[in-house]
């Protein structure tokens, strides 16, 4: 089977899996303006931006051959859930002959599960399937570990481009990986070339450090986030994103790889909100008491316009931002999004959190304005 | 007498600052951008030098902002590039320590800037909607027939309220005209209208934020005395309109910049007054090499590449060196 998956971050592992269970894999490209125009014209309009960009880029893999696409699904009330069969739709309605297997949680639906297991596996034994899957899952980690490494690092780097460089050879470096031998080698070989490259040394106390968290799509994928990490990075700003996918995988198949750190994150934002709404909202308010808890300097928020549980989480922002003592920074994302405003906040909120780190240390005390509130409500009930 | 210069261009328009070693402004503009960054740039300069005829000694530090910032301070040679918020709330904060927050409504965008011991604490900018932005009045005005500069002062005129819906700009115009079949006057509809803007605008940026007087307004909006009246109401609390308040982010700007010459003890890198006649030459080209098809804008001055940027992996931008 000609197989492709969507594109979202570093996609290697997906790649990898796939082809030790001996399918051809039609590699999906980075979603490019191209992607996201394709997407948006095949899709609803009022459909989320993720959406579409996925929709794109399934078009363009069809186009290129691919006969199956593998996606994630989701749930809860958001329209995540909907994606899957939605994109099916539109594609075979285009012309193409064409399958969405849709990969839910293993624990919520086993028997679906099973079944599009079954499909995927291509004739392969259980065993063997569950010894590729840890393998490429263990790559995944590996290579996220890297990355890790990488968007602290590079706010650093001397030579603008050498740790990017460096990312390009080390995904090639895995991408040869077949054996747990050669994942050692090339985790070591990695990990040298990150060491070697030559960065700025800063002082502890300058070092500027925001957390980024947000709806999985696009906090993952640079292409429709204005590469938001690199753009930090440039500004000499180290940067850890909550979203990888060895973070998801972990969430959606928990028992088989140990605890989830998602339910953790549920639990430490239970006291900013009561539910989940459906995304990753709570987990994401959770996140930002985390990274508060861990001495971080900020947080930047990113969701796709519109999207429904992110905006329950932005409505929380004032509150979790004052009780936290934590600048937090909110940004909408979609297609018709004007980069240079978003740019222009990006910049004006670090200039604001490196002028309070470095300005001394005074307590403010806090005038609540309840009035102002009351008002502002009044209005908003009036229209 | 030494100088600062500062540059703001924005979409609708270009202003230009020189700021003296007492942070005394002894020369401004406000041009009318027209599509044109570039050439306003220059117009601005070249008004500049004509202006002060050598009643200075030397520029010692240059800095822009706005939208076209980038650009801008590629061309004249800028030491510093930076933000409209951190250069509207530096300028603010120079000529009113004690600001706590700042409205600032320009033609194309509106913000709040919330300030705590000359510090911004806080911001918000508005541009996906114009009902919170000066083209939302001049729209208003022109289907009225009157002209800008008088409808502040004729909406103080009003006797009585009429409340105009103000969410969208859609609402509004078909709500006022609405009103207008009702029998209300003009300066009452422009008094509305005021009303709609502003409780529009701190509906929409104010929202969670602490506003603390003393509120300082400012942005070409900040002439319109109807807004500025409409804001003391919706407050409750006297608005201050700064001397300079149509060219503060330029201000801030030029300020920034002699900060940073202070700071770091550079010369200033401006290019000179001749840089209005310098052949600049920004243009974009569309890099095949990988399918992220990046636009990249490439900018020639006096036929050599001096900048380039937008490309996702480097390597245009580190093709220059120096
Ligand atoms: S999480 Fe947000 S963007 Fe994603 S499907 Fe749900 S509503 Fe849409
Ligand atoms: S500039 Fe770099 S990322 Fe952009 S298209 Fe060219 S090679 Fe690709």
């Amino acid at each position: 089977m000609k197989v492709s998956f969507p594109y979202m971050g570093c996609v290697t592992g997906y790649k990898k899996i796939l082809e030790m269970l001996g399918h051809e894999v039609i590699m999906p490209q980075k979603p490019t303006q191209k992607t996201i125009d394709l997407g948006v014209k095949y899709s609803p309009e009022f459909i989320c931006f993720p959406f579409k960009v996925m929709m794109g880029t399934y078009i363009e893999a069809v186009q290129r051959g691919a006969e199956v696409i593998i996606s994630s699904g989701g749930h809860g009330p958001c329209r995540a859930g909907l994606y899957g069969e939605v994109h099916e739709k539109i594609l075979k309605h285009m012309g193409y002959d064409v399958q969405v297997i849709i990969f839910d949680s293993i624990f919520r639906d086993f028997g679906t599960f099973y079944t599009h297991l079954k499909k995927v596996r291509n004739g392969a034994s259980l065993i063997k399937l569950i010894k590729d899957i840890r393998f490429a899952f263990q790559i995944i980690c590996r290579m996220d570990e890297i990355e890790k490494k990488i968007k602290i690092l590079r706010a650093y780097e001397l030579n603008r481009g050498d740790f990017n460089r460096a990312w390009v050879e080390i995904q090639k470096l895995y991408d040869k990986c077949w054996t747990q031998q050669d994942l050692e080698k090339a985790s070591k070989i990695a990990h040298q070339m990150i060491n070697d490259i030559p960065i700025r040394k800063v002082k502890d106390d300058e070092r500027i450090r925001v957390g980024i968290v947000g709806e999985i799509y696009v906090i993952m994928e640079s292409s429709v986030n204005m590469n938001i990490e690199q753009n930090l990075n440039n500004m000499g700003v180290e940067v850890e994103n909550v979203q990888y996918i060895s973070d998801w995988v972990k969430h959606n198949t928990r028992g088989f790889f140990g605890s989830s750190k998602a339910e953790q994150m549920i639990g430490k934002a239970r006291r900013f909100v009561k539910m989940n709404c459906g995304g990753h909202d709570m987990e994401n308010i959770g996140w930002m008491v985390d990274f508060k808890e861990r001495g971080f300097d900020a947080v930047i928020h990113l969701m796709p316009f519109g999207c429904l549980p992110e905006l329950i989480t932005q409505s929380a922002i004032p509150t979790i931002s004052k009780e936290l003592k934590l600048p937090i920074l909110s940004l909408s994302l979609d297609e018709q999004m004007g980069t240079a405003n978003n740019q222009t906040r990006i910049e004006a909120f670090i200039d604001l959190v490196r002028n309070l780190k470095s300005a001394p240390k005074t307590e403010v005390k806090e005038i609540e304005d309840e009035v102002w509130n009351a008002k502002l409500l009044k209005q908003e009930l009036a229209g | 007498m030494k100088i600062y210069i500062g540059i703001d261009v924005g979409s609708v328009s270009t202003n230009v600052v020189a700021m003296n070693q007492n942070y005394n402004v002894i020369f401004k503009e406000y041009i009318r951008t027209n599509g044109q960054p570039l050439d306003s740039v220059k117009k601005g300069l070249k008004m500049l030098e004509k202006n002060l005829d050598h009643s200075f000694d030397s520029v010692v530090g240059v800095g822009t902002t706005g939208s076209g910032r980038q650009l801008a301070g590629i061309m004249v040679g800028a030491d510093i590039v930076k933000n409209e918020i951190t250069a509207h709330a530096s300028a603010t904060i120079q000529f009113h320590p004690d600001v706590r927050t700042i409205f600032e409504i320009g033609g194309q965008d509106s913000k709040i800037i919330i300030i705590k011991d000359k510090m911004v604490v806080d911001f918000s900018m508005n541009t996906v909607c114009a009902a919170g932005t000066g083209s939302f009045l001049d729209h208003q005005a022109e289907r009225l027939g009157v002209p800008i500069q008088e409808f502040g002062d004729l909406a103080l005129t009003a006797k009585k309220d009429v409340r105009i819906a103000g969410r969208c700009t859609v609402f509004a115009e078909s709500d006022m005209i609405a009103k207008q079949q009702y029998g209300f006057s003009k300066a009452e509809i422009i008094k509305g209208l005021c009303d709609a803007l502003v409780r529009n605008y701190i509906n929409n940026l104010g929202r969670g934020k602490n506003l603390e007087p003393p509120f300082i307004f400012q942005g070409g909006v900040a002439a319109n005395k109807g807004i500025k009246a409409a804001f003391e109401k919706e407050i409750g609390h006297e608005v201050i309109i700064p001397q300079h308040y149509n060219v503060m982010g330029a201000i801030g700007a030029a300020i920034l910049a002699r900060e940073y010459i202070e700071k770091t003890g550079q010369k200033t890198k401006f290019r000179g007054f001749g840089a209005a006649d310098f052949d600049f030459s920004p243009t974009s080209i569309e890099c095949g090499a990988c399918a992220n098809s990046c636009e990249v804008i490439k900018v020639d001055l006096n036929g050599k590449t001096v900048a380039m940027w937008g490309d996702k992996c480097g390597k245009w931008t580190n093709s220059l060196v120096g």
